[in-house]
């Protein structure tokens, strides 16, 4: 009862917060935008001319219905209204297959009116796009809804390590977290470190694998890397500039705790999950304790869509739990780059960010923008919606208290193809 | 004339330019890009590097070879496997029995059916968590679902060759059946009348009619599951991987120089099933000529 009432509240709140955003805000550019298809843009008021009418494909990872629905939802329904621009949600099973679209379209000469306006990305993939000289921009930082993110935070400004330079614009957050079943486990058997971690796989043999690291799994990477922060004494060390030398006297220490754990892994881990669902399956059939998530509402979104029983729950080791953004980047020949434009800018609009963190809706990854930087008037939006994550979320004292930064990407290949013949081949 | 001459080249130019054009087309840029001409990324070198570097580099070799192993075991088990499994079942069900109409429909059903959905119908049937282990686990079979013999994603690549001999039985079994159908009955009574056992009649009479058809049919199911991918990325384990399976890998890698190596990968797959084809056509000419 008392969460129906305060969910009315928030949907009140929150069409309130978009009715005074639309009437209030003169929306102004925050820096500049390259010209489109030979217009320059002056003006905030000429990209939403521009794009007025016309459409954008968003491209983007569709392995999820609830996010799907999100997107279509929340983001089709007023870009159609408020801005008169039709909503194409293109679904892939890997967001690998957009970059190979524009790769494709670029070798084979198509320099404008391609057919991905927008894609959904992350470190690597923005990586591929950036070495290719690929990507429209920089126009992130000239958005007027960029002016509440805040681009001195060096996990926002560098993606995997990568400079941004305003070549993509964060959409969310996210945070590494592990997921239990509490019918299965008790909550004070929880491993907090990878150390409890070994002794748990120990006493359970059998009920622990993690995602194999590779491209395109960087779940896994991640977890590795948690272990190498852990294992050497804190993650500190390890930020910054790529060092050869810490990563040559810790690498072979990483690979032998790896090996030993591996005899008590799910089936002695002579294979690996090579992606979530995978895990998700392994552990909602029961045959693992734990799975992983990105998202900042924990477990609450994968048990709204049923992936994952109404017992599961998020919790985090006390210390090193990586967190970072994800991003949308336009096309160099994107058909439709105001349209684009307008879309990064919604998705950045206080009242979308607030709904975008609520597991009901489906998504629920945290926000791009810095609280801080919104009006107060804005503000109690993105709050309340904090406040309500559902019985899936991870503690959030816990979740802030255990989050370190990514480093760079060097560290990223090292890990994979050294875990590729130190652990698995082995 | 020169119409007569040329009116059967003339009408099949259309299709053989699609081939050359499409096929030959992306073999030659496939073939181009494993050499390391990248124009993406201003490569415009032509070298033997990436083939090097995935053969006899440290860092790939083992996956390599390992991974061509493991692709000719299983290509190699779900040919015989298959061939055998469709010359008896043609056999059978060229016996008049009840039911001969329906077993025959259920012979040849899954002839259609995409190999992807195959894979996945031994993921819910076959793994430790699937339907049989549920149904021993409900029957107290088995305890737990630890306990159900690891029979997809194993290391011998069991499940693989599973769902391969599954979808490839009726292939093969079709010809089988074809090739009895029109020889009829008269070459086993004449051998019965002349004293030939069951076994002898098999063996000398049906055996070498039939092998022809098997062998067209079985280069066919060993060049399809040689360079076939997406069972054995369903089925397989995490290491090693069959060949074709390594190549997606690096072409997906988000790193444009690995698409070199994954092209060389495909290029070698494509390599040596045309010589293994080129080899097993050459040796069951042989054979048959023999019997």
């Amino acid at each position: 009862m008392w969460r129906k009432i305060t969910l009315f509240g928030l949907a009140l709140i929150v069409a309130l917060g978009a009715f005074v955003q639309v009437q209030s805000f003169q929306d102004t550019l925050q820096g500049s935008i390259p010209a489109i298809e030979g217009n320059s843009i002056g003006t905030w008021d000429e990209v939403l001319e521009l794009a007025r009418g016309g459409e954008v494909n968003w491209w983007m990872w569709g392995g999820s219905d609830s996010i799907n629905q999100f997107v279509n939802t929340f983001y089709g329904g007023p870009l159609a209204e408020e801005f008169g621009v039709s909503f194409n949600q293109v679904q892939l099973a890997d967001t690998v297959d957009a970059i190979n679209q524009v790769l494709s379209e670029s070798e084979a000469g198509v320099n404008s009116g391609g057919a991905v306006d927008l894609i959904w990305i992350n470190g690597e993939n923005f990586k591929t796009l950036k070495q290719a000289d690929l990507l429209y921009g920089p126009w992130a930082e000239g958005i007027p809804n960029s002016r509440f993110v805040d681009w001195s935070n060096p996990a926002l400004n560098r993606d995997f390590g990568l400079p941004v330079e305003g070549f993509e614009s964060p959409w969310s957050g996210a945070q590494f977290q592990f997921v239990y079943d509490t019918a299965r486990t008790a909550e004070e058997d929880l491993p907090r470190s990878f150390a409890d971690l070994e002794a748990f796989a120990a006493a359970n043999p059998g009920t622990f694998t993690y995602i194999a690291p590779g491209p395109g799994a960087f779940q896994g990477t991640r977890f590795v890397k948690q272990v190498l922060f852990e294992i050497s004494g804190g993650q500190e060390q390890w930020v910054g500039d790529f060092n050869q030398e810490l990563w040559d006297q810790w690498s072979p220490e990483l690979w032998a705790r790896l090996n030993a754990l591996e005899a008590n892994l799910f089936r002695e881990g002579s294979t690996y999950p090579a992606d979530v669902n995978e895990l998700n399956q392994l552990f909602s059939n029961g045959e693992i304790d734990f799975t992983l998530t990105q998202a900042i509402a924990g477990a609450s979104p994968g048990i709204a869509s049923g992936d994952l029983p109404e017992t599961a729950k998020a919790f985090v080791w006390s210390n090193n739990m990586i967190g970072d953004f994800n991003y949308v980047a336009i096309p160099f020949n994107a058909a439709n780059k105001a349209s684009a434009l307008v879309l990064s800018n919604l998705i950045l609009r206080p009242d979308r960010q607030a709904l975008q963190v609520i597991p009901e809706n489906g998504f629920g990854l945290g926000f791009a923008i810095n609280t801080n930087l919104v009006d107060p008037a804005d503000r109690a939006v993105l709050e309340l919606a904090v406040n309500d994550l559902g019985s899936g979320a991870a503690d959030p004292d816990e979740l802030g208290a255990s989050l370190v930064s990514d480093i760079v990407a060097e560290y990223q290949t090292l890990i994979e193809q050294g875990w590729e013949q130190n652990v698995l081949q082995n | 004339m020169f119409w007569e001459r040329f009116r059967i080249p003339l009408m099949l130019a259309p299709t053989l330019f699609v081939i050359i054009a499409l096929f030959m087309g992306g073999l030659i840029y496939g073939l181009l890009q494993s050499l390391g001409w990248q124009p993406i990324i201003d490569n415009y070198d032509i070298n033997l590097d990436a083939y090097a570097n995935v053969m006899f580099s440290e860092r790939y070799a083992n996956e390599f070879w390992q991974g061509l192993a493991l692709t000719l075991w299983v290509s190699l088990a779900s040919t015989f496997f298959t061939s055998a499994i469709a010359i008896i079942g043609a056999l059978l069900l060229r016996e008049s029995f009840f039911g001969k109409k329906v077993a025959s429909f259920l012979f040849q059903l899954n002839l259609p059916i995409p190999p992807i959905v195959i894979g996945i119908g031994m993921l819910f049937l076959f793994s430790q968590s699937g339907l049989i282990s549920r149904i021993g686990g409900s029957l107290d079979l088995i305890e737990r679902s630890r306990d159900f013999p690891i029979l997809v994603k194993d290391h011998l690549g069991i499940g693989i060759i599973m769902a391969y001999v599954w979808k490839e039985v009726p292939f093969i079994g079709v010809i089988v059946l074809a090739v009895l159908q029109s020889l009829g009955a008269d070459f086993e009574d004449v051998a019965r009348s002349l004293g030939a056992n069951r076994w002898q009649r098999f063996r000398h009479v049906i055996l070498p009619l039939v092998m022809p058809g098997v062998m067209s049919g079985s280069i066919i199911v060993f060049a399809f599951t040689f360079g076939s991918f997406e069972v054995p990325a369903l089925l397989g384990v995490s290491f090693p991987r069959v060949l074709p399976v390594m190549a997606v890998r690096f072409f997906r890698n988000p790193d444009l120089n690995s698409r070199v190596e994954g092209t060389a990968v495909a290029m070698i797959v494509a390599l040596i099933a045309l010589l293994l084809v080129l080899a097993y056509m050459w040796v069951s000419r042989r054979a048959v000529r023999q019997e």
